[in-house]
């Protein structure tokens, strides 16, 4: 990858928005902290999301599933088992990449709706076997609580939090500009086509899926560490699903930058109406919200914000 | 034990086919998958209990009403939202998603999110040979065959439906032959409001109203169209017949938590040895 203007450019927005997100703690109280802890593991999800649907346009309804095994992974481990948590995550994230290559296995197959539906059955057969398979072990349908948190306070997470979410990102973004990334994209657009080119289009999946599931498992990793429980109904339910997806179309998908900005909306967004409206009415305007949204402007905010960029520098020119 | 498997696979299998029906239609005509489409369920199970147990109408009238809500809903998810983006079929699974989940939280801030019970459409239980099956199921299978029936003959044997099937083999075809795709589409969306309607209230008697009932029949009715293949209706309800029962068949002989994960592996198993179905046309 040549570095060029742009992409130095770029890199220096990312470095602004980490400094500033670095000092918000000076500024903010305790409570906005916790919000924004909770916006860096939603953009987790949503840029692993991205990364493999966005991306390779493999639309991918059970990213909850492996989310769920690193959750379930570390938390078996540390709880039951006593394993200390260096040793449990990592063997989490591992564990959630070879779940991944089980995602992938349709996908040689099918494509489209068809693998949408099979990774939707995925995530519904992990929640029915978490709550009947070895419920010493699992927790059953109430799932376990009390886990080890690895930091302790507000701060402290904030950072843990901020710290992976912002490595993660710069990283997805650097990998979707090679020229990996561009042959990722290009299998959205006509599969055939790349594979005609010479590239192994098997390949190329295979590494957009582990790099999405190691993803997944980090997130899932340590949000189950900071939340300290974790039980099937929360993790493998369509609504944690629906979430994460709004937050990358919401963003902008295929951008890395928009599901991190569209994390940070709907988070902030959800928090601030939490007084006004108490009770599922936040679910109703903010799925109507995003529903016109995605129906008027499918690329959602990033465009959005990049198109008045643009118009700006014309401006100015 | 015998008997008993088969007379509840067949119950069950009878309530499964009559909550697939709307889904693979629109599957057939538009090749989208609505996702929505629980929602037609849940709607017509909520309606039916609001106007029989709320407003106090008579059950005739409540169904009445609890259909025309299923059509209502089903016509205006087309016109509002997949005809925007019928040439991209995962943007009107994301739309469609986006737009259950919201209807979730619609029916949570009106009805409210406690679970309610519902009368039976009949009452009474039919016991035979130590085997008790309610009037209710009984009736939903009945229903079911006869809207199965209807639908068969409406396709087979009028204008319109004949055009409907055109319009699923081959929509440039059609359109050559003087056939208005959109209005063809409209009747469908329709119809499949209305088969959701009618699928709810039974399936809403056979367990109970709350806002995430519409989950599990769209799963059942994605596994009816992935198992039977699209374009088929005689293959759907074969397709039900299987998937209901595998799943008395697990639940009966192995464990009854199992229900949901029988059915997953199916869809799994077919749609990576047989992706086109077990009975439907060549295409994906």
């Amino acid at each position: 990858m040549a570095i060029d203007r742009e992409t130095l450019r770029y890199l220096g927005w990312w470095l602004a928005f980490g400094v500033l997100m670095c000092l918000l703690p000076f500024v903010v109280g305790t409570g906005t902290l916790r919000i924004l802890i909770f916006a860096h593991f939603l953009a987790m999800f949503a840029m692993s999301w991205d990364f493999l649907s966005g991306r390779t346009g493999y639309i991918s309804f059970g990213h909850p599933f492996l989310i769920g095994i690193a959750g379930y992974t570390t938390a078996i481990l540390s709880f039951r088992f006593d394993v200390p948590i260096y040793y449990s995550i990592p063997a989490a994230i591992v564990a959630t990449m070879v779940g991944g290559t089980l995602f992938f296995l349709p996908a040689l197959r099918i494509r489209g709706t068809y693998f949408a539906l099979v990774t939707l059955a995925f995530m519904e057969i992990l929640y029915q076997l978490t709550k009947v398979v070895a419920p010493k072990i699992t927790g059953g349908t109430r799932g376990m609580s009390g886990l080890e948190s690895i930091v302790t306070g507000a701060v402290n997470n904030y950072y843990l939090s901020f710290g992976i979410m912002f490595v993660t990102g710069v990283v997805l973004w650097l990998l979707i500009r090679t020229r990996l990334g561009i042959a990722l994209s290009a299998i959205r657009m006509n599969e055939e086509a790349v594979r005609s080119t010479g590239h192994n289009t098997t390949k190329l999946k295979l590494f957009a899926f582990t790099v999405s599931a190691a993803v997944s498992g980090i997130g899932g990793a340590f949000y189950v560490h900071y939340i300290g429980s974790i039980a099937p109904r929360g993790m493998f339910e369509i609504n944690f699903l629906f979430t994460i997806l709004v937050a990358a179309l919401l963003g902008g998908a295929e951008t890395i930058i928009g599901p991190i900005m569209g994390a940070y909306f709907l988070t902030v967004l959800l928090e601030y109406l939490r007084p006004v409206m108490p009770g599922m009415e936040r679910y109703l305007l903010y799925g109507a919200i995003a529903l016109v949204l995605y129906v008027v402007r499918p690329e959602g905010i990033y465009s959005i914000i990049a198109d008045a960029g643009r118009k700006v520098q014309e401006w100015r020119r | 034990m015998a008997l008993q498997i088969l007379i509840q696979g067949f119950v069950l299998s009878g309530l499964y086919a009559l909550i697939a029906v709307g889904f693979t239609m629109i599957f057939s005509v538009g090749r989208v998958l609505n996702l929505a489409y629980g929602v037609y369920i849940m709607l017509g199970g909520y309606i039916y209990y609001a106007a029989l147990q709320g407003a106090g109408l008579p059950v005739f009238a409540s169904f009445i009403l609890a259909i025309l809500a299923g059509v209502t809903f089903g016509l205006l998810t087309y016109l509002l939202l997949v005809r925007r983006l019928e040439d991209n079929p995962i943007a009107v699974e994301i739309s469609t998603l986006i737009l259950a989940v919201v209807m979730q939280a619609l029916i949570v801030v009106i009805f409210g999110a406690a679970p309610k019970t519902m009368w039976p459409v009949i009452r009474g239980v039919l016991r035979f040979e130590g085997i008790s099956v309610t009037m209710n199921i009984l009736l939903a299978t009945g229903v079911s065959w006869v809207v199965l029936g209807g639908l068969m003959a409406f396709v087979r044997y009028t204008h319109l439906g004949r055009a409907i099937r055109a319009v699923s083999m081959d929509r440039k075809g059609a359109v050559i032959s003087g056939i208005e795709p959109s209005f063809i589409s409209m009747v469908t969306w329709a119809l499949s409001g209305a088969f959701g309607a009618i699928a709810g209230v039974f399936f809403a008697t056979f367990t109970q109203l709350d806002s995430h009932m519409w989950v599990f029949p769209l799963i059942i009715s994605v596994a009816v169209v992935i198992v039977g293949g699209i374009g088929s209706i005689v293959g759907s309800l074969i397709a039900a017949h299987i998937i209901g029962f595998v799943e008395t068949i697990t639940t009966t002989m192995i464990a009854a938590e199992l229900r949901g994960v029988s059915t997953m592996l199916l869809i799994i198993l077919v749609l990576l040895i047989r992706p086109k179905g077990l009975f439907g046309r060549a295409e994906l």
